[in-house]
């Protein structure tokens, strides 16, 4: 498509500006998956190339080295000890020995590696069946337990992940030695491990402070990630604990069960939460948001008084915690909570709203689904409300000024600059907070948890019954805790699309929001 | 008290964005050095890798004979003023002053002495238990410096330190920076981006651009006989009127004929042409607005334009004026050589005949925009 | 002519300042409402409380007989104490270490620049994509088998609120964002390690948010209702407020608990209120400053 240069554009009333954007775009869309695919491409390319140089450093280093770099091949640290770096040579051996010894000890991670079978479908997670066998001296049947699937996954991941940091290890010190290498060969001094100490505090002190926070994201979220997503390929379920029953790989069967929309499968039931979902975190966010920034141009507004106490007022409710007055909030809304019973009583809902056997608001699917909606406003106004406070304060006043002289009214002043403004400073929260209602579990949970009632049509997905208003973060929840019959592999399945679907609107709105594309605009 | 000399030294952001190349220079002890150029040229960046607060991509930077590349700031001995002061909003003025030394641990007495006395030079004895956001901007600076000032480092490093000031202060805070050399007396770098302070501060002047330097070289020397077009036009104000012409050589003569005129070159300029034995050709002929005079309207010196814009300065004209082509230039007017008369009819649309010295342009070659006569 | 010109400007509208005291009553009205709105649940609450006629659910607001039964009932029946006691220590441990992760994080993310920075703040964009509390099914096998759950559930719970916390940096980012780079560059040039400019210089500028961060963790626990179910379960001993107060409003206690809930929230409220209130200016720092950036 043909494009306009700047001065030929502007010549387009709005009509056909607008028209010439929109073929623009579509215009784009080819090209930037064209892009994207060649990213992708140099990616690769370059993956591929940085693999390649590593390898030809290594040779160089081994060819290039003495008796003590090629030593050190074998044995860590060696070339650091032969350089003077004591401290490093000591701590590369000591971890050297550590990993042999955990490797080859029995039970250590050698006898975990064997027991995993990784992904070979149909065979189990763990070698040896617990099971009951009679008992001489207690002449009974008692349990003799075999192998817990949980662990073995757990501890065949963890020696996984262990082996990978040898590797990466062994490629450091090799590093180490090549850079040592260098260093003496120029006829310079090598870092002492006095310089190394010196260095925690200063040059390297963002490793110092980012060590425990890293390892602790490390070990309560990434391995546990990892982990859930190795149980999506499994049948980890309530039957199949792993303990009385060892659970096993499975492929992608049960990928195809989430997918399936006929009888038995669960795409209908995921399909319909699923948009309930996405339709509850966009009327949820957005509404917050505009009337969390109307309700803050209320109170900034010019002349109105005691600012302060209706700041403060809102703001309560973010001190009060959420499961406080939300399972308040739900009872009053109940069939015998204040508001509640009155709207029965008056008959302001339409008969047609309430059914027989619908007590409450909360039992009618559309009915329910409103008020969560218009509930979610009473909890999520405050935090929009100072959020745009801030921000309307930052608004340069002779914009105003400037524009009240130009002939803007209100409405004009309000979609012209202030729209304008905060939609740009907001654009990321925006989105971080479409995402965080979608993982909304606070809301819908305690709102709806006691009262609901059960949407029959879907059955029992994932072995748990759900209710009209349930997101899937909810049907997760239940899903693993509350039932007996827990699918954890389901969850996690789930959980990955959840992942997904997230990703993916991110990418997707993180591209088109003005905040990303025109950093300096408003600056 | 430290030599400093930057060798080949280079700087590249990311893959392959040069911010500084093939940077050479020996700084001298005791000298005061000002890093001078347009915004972007890398005279921030260069100073920044001398303090050790940017890594160096290539070349060495030594500080009194030792190389510094690897070496944190605190191990350079070095002292820098910010352009924004970076004072500690948290700490009164005292202890602002007292933070290097603090962390020195130094005992408590010679700190107070230090702060004092540096105090004392600067004028804000009265402010030391002030926070700094009770200080007007001149104070803050003055801070600053007393921050560096204790510190009596090798080095002495200022960042633009006087353009956050108003134009008033500027003025009397660069005078105080010459006094206060005299009193400190160590190697000062300086970077700046007016080329006014530069003139008036440095003893040697560094002209930046793109990363490259275009000229190295005293006050005199850069405004006399600058290398290229770049510092001819970089290094005075208002700047230098540069246009294309000819320089004809006749019988051992030589002219030049901007706009119709002809006007011979005489004097020093004229024995230099003759020295290096340039022929006739064309030229890019650069004369200071200082230096054009009123002609004779009858002389064929005179070049006839139109005053478009008449600023009154007080003790000088300035006048933006159009030759018939269209071009522009500025011509700068004594106003105490000018009758009342005179005065008044330089008015918008005037037609005024004006002509230059014969012995102070400068020829530059037009393609390379090198300096003739270098 | 003049006077006409006059008149008809005058009759355009109601005149600058009557149209603005008009805008104003009407956004007063509008405020008035919101408040109602919005104290109404907590004087329904302290209402509740106090009612004696019935310990369920009735539908009118004013009790017929006040009285502090809910309250004796809470401290003499149930093991209410001890869940608050377990709050209230798993409120202060989650700030203390919570505030150290999130702000070594932040720090190092937002002013030291080193390889693989880029990277890693992305990873985390992405590993907060995960619905997190999917990892708490391994979390509570492992934490079962370390006997952190049951009793001993608010050990596990303090562990599980810190570990990954520094993956919430976003705020405090922000906030650091805002100093200025310069006072780093100085204090370096003046000679002091990294160390000591993030101690020196960094922390002692950071007030608000240092607070804020401790004022969020603080609050976490009492929250908290989803974390806490996964390695809580009907055990009174290592129970948290959120979770044991969650069961009274199931259906089959709502009708014998619903009045000692309403106490229980309005004792829990208080010190959270208050603490609140008392460092709002610091929140609103927080909130303000750094989540819009951030």
């Amino acid at each position: 498509m043909k494009r306009l240069n700047d001065l030929d554009y502007l010549k387009l009333n709005k009509a056909s500006a607008f028209l010439y954007k929109l073929k623009l775009f579509f215009c784009s869309v080819p090209s930037y998956f064209k892009k994207l695919g060649l990213a992708i491409l140099t990616l690769f390319k370059n993956c591929g190339l940085a693999v390649k140089d590593e390898f030809v450093d290594i040779i160089t280093t081994f060819t290039k080295g003495n008796w003590a770099v090629k030593l050190s091949f074998l044995i860590f640290g060696f070339g650091n000890f032969y350089y003077g770096q004591i401290l490093r040579g000591i701590l590369f051996l000591v971890f050297e020995a550590v990993f042999f010894a955990y490797m080859f000890v029995p039970s250590g991670g050698l006898y975990w590696l064997s027991k995993v079978n990784w992904f070979q479908k149909g065979a189990t997670v763990g070698t040896v069946q617990g099971k009951f066998e009679y008992d001489m001296i207690y002449d009974t049947d008692i349990w003799v337990p075999g192998d817990d699937s949980v662990k073995v996954l757990l501890y065949g991941l963890l020696t996984v992940i262990f082996i990978v940091a040898f590797v990466c290890t062994w490629r450091m010190q090799v590093r180490q030695c090549r850079i040592c290498m260098n260093i003496t060969a120029k006829g310079k001094k090598v870092k002492s491990g006095k310089d190394d100490l010196r260095s925690v505090l200063d040059d390297q002190f963002h490793k110092t402070l980012l060590a425990i926070p890293l390892g602790g994201i490390f070990a309560f979220t990434v391995l546990p990630i990892i982990y859930m997503v190795l149980i999506a390929f499994t049948s980890y379920d309530a039957a199949h604990d792993g303990f009385s029953n060892l659970f096993s790989w499975m492929g992608f069967d049960h990928f195809n069960e989430l997918l399936d929309f006929g009888e038995g499968g669960l795409g209908v039931a995921f399909g319909e939460i699923l948009s309930w979902t996405l339709m509850w975190a966009f009327f949820a966010t957005f509404t917050n948001y505009f009337l969390g920034m109307f309700v803050a141009i209320m109170i900034n507004k010019k002349g109105i008084k005691i600012k302060k106490f209706w700041r403060t007022i809102l703001v309560m409710t973010i001190a009060i915690p959420q499961f406080v007055s939300l399972l308040y909030v739900a009872k009053l809304f109940g069939s015998s909570g204040l508001i509640g019973k009155a709207l029965i009583d008056w008959n302001w809902l339409p008969d047609s709203m309430l059914a027989a056997n619908q007590l409450s608001l909360w039992q009618n699917p559309i009915a329910s689904k409103i008020l969560l909606i218009v509930l979610n406003i009473w909890v999520g106004i405050p935090y929009i409300m100072l959020m745009a406070t801030g921000i309307l304060m930052n608004i340069p006043q002779d914009l105003y000024e400037s524009s009240r002289i130009d002939g803007a009214s209100v409405w004009q002043q309000y979609s012209k600059i202030t729209l304008p403004y905060m939609m740009f400073v907001m654009g990321p929260y925006l989105l971080t907070s479409f995402v965080g209602n979608l993982n909304n579990f606070n809301v819908i949970y305690l709102l709806t948890q006691n009262n609901q009632l059960i949407n029959t049509e879907l059955g029992t997905p994932g072995g748990v019954s759900v209710t009209y208003t349930d997101l899937l973060i909810t049907w997760l929840y239940k899903m693993t805790l509350n039932s007996t019959d827990s699918k954890y592999y389901m969850a996690s399945i789930i959980g990955i699309l959840v992942f997904v679907v997230v990703a993916v609107l991110s990418l997707v709105v993180y591209n088109v929001i003005p905040s990303t594309r025109n950093e300096e605009d408003y600056k | 008290m430290a030599t400093v000399k930057l060798t080949n030294v280079k700087k590249i952001y990311g893959k392959d964005t040069v911010a500084v190349d093939n940077f050479n220079l020996d700084i001298a002890d005791k000298e005061f050095i000002v890093f001078v150029g347009p915004s972007g040229c890398g005279k921030s960046t260069t100073l920044r890798m001398i303090a050790g607060l940017e890594d160096i991509s290539g070349g060495t930077v030594e500080i009194d004979g030792v190389v510094v590349n690897d070496l944190q700031p605190r191990d350079r001995d070095i002292a820098m003023v910010f352009q924004n002061y970076a004072l500690y909003p948290h700490l009164t003025v005292f202890e602002n002053m007292a933070f290097s030394l603090r962390l020195k641990k130094v005992p408590q007495d010679v700190v107070y002495e230090k702060v004092t006395a540096a105090a004392e030079i600067l004028g804000i004895t009265e402010y030391l238990t002030r926070k700094p956001r009770a200080l007007s901007g001149g104070q803050r600076q003055r801070v600053a410096i007393g921050r560096a000032m204790v510190r009596d480092s090798k080095v002495f490093l200022m960042d633009e330190p006087l353009s956050n000031l108003d134009a008033k202060l500027r003025n009397q805070m660069r005078a105080e920076i010459i006094l206060l050399r005299q009193k400190i007396d160590t190697t000062f770098i300086y970077v700046t981006h007016d080329q006014t302070e530069a003139m008036t501060l440095g003893d040697r002047i560094v002209i930046m651009k793109d990363g490259f330097i275009q000229q190295v070289g005293t006050p005199t020397e850069v405004f006399d006989m600058p290398d290229n077009l770049f510092v001819a036009e970089f290094i005075g104000a208002p700047k230098m009127n540069t246009f294309k012409t000819d320089l004809i050589c006749e019988n051992g003569r030589y002219y030049v004929t901007p706009y119709g005129a002809k006007i011979e070159v005489s004097g020093a300029k004229a024995e230099m042409l003759k020295a290096k034995n340039i022929g006739s050709r064309e030229i890019i002929l650069g004369v200071r607005p200082e230096h054009f005079v009123m002609a004779d309207k009858n002389s064929n010196e005179a070049i006839a334009c139109t005053i478009r814009v008449n600023e009154m300065m007080g003790s000088e004209l300035h006048l933006h004026v159009e030759e018939a082509n269209g071009d522009r230039l500025i011509v700068r007017i004594p106003t105490i050589t000018l009758s009342d008369e005179q005065r008044k009819s330089l008015v918008f649309g005037a037609t005024i005949y004006v002509t230059f010295e014969s012995k102070v342009m400068h020829f530059f070659d037009p393609e390379t925009e090198k300096n003739l006569l270098v | 002519m003049n006077n006409k010109e006059n008149k008809t400007i005058q009759k355009r509208g109601l005149g600058a300042k009557a149209s603005r005291r008009l805008g104003n009553t009407v956004v007063y009205v509008l405020l008035i409402l919101m408040t109602v709105i919005w104290m109404f649940p907590f004087f329904g609450i302290v209402l509740e409380s106090f009612r004696v006629e019935t310990t369920g659910q009735v539908s009118y607001m004013w009790p017929k007989q006040f009285g502090l039964d809910n309250y004796t009932r809470l401290f003499k029946e149930t093991d209410f104490l001890i869940w608050f006691r377990n709050t209230g220590i798993m409120g202060v441990a989650t700030a203390v270490f919570q505030t150290f992760f999130i702000l070594s994080m932040s720090y190092v993310l937002s002013r030291l620049r080193f390889k693989g920075r880029k990277a890693l703040m992305n990873l985390m964009l992405i590993l907060g994509m995960f619905p997190g509390f999917l990892t708490m099914i391994l979390i509570y096998k492992v934490f079962a088998d370390l006997g952190l759950t049951m009793n001993m559930a608010p050990v596990g719970l303090i562990i599980v609120y810190c570990a990954s916390s520094g993956m919430g940096y976003y705020v405090s980012k922000g906030f650091f964002d805002t100093i200025p780079k310069s006072l780093d560059e100085a204090a370096r040039v003046d000679g002091a390690t990294r160390f000591q400019v993030f101690y020196k210089v960094i922390m002692p500028l950071s007030k608000p948010i240092v607070i804020y961060t401790i004022l969020m963790g603080f609050m976490a626990p009492w929250g908290d209702f989803m974390l806490a179910s996964y390695l809580i379960h009907e055990n009174s001993a290592g129970m948290s407020v959120a979770v044991g107060m969650f069961e009274w409003l199931s259906k089959t206690n709502v009708n014998t608990h619903y009045t000692m809930f309403c106490a229980a929230g309005v004792i829990v409220a208080i010190p959270v209120t208050l603490v609140f209130l008392m460092l709002q200016k610091y929140y609103v720092e927080g909130v303000t400053g750094g989540a819009v950036k951030g």
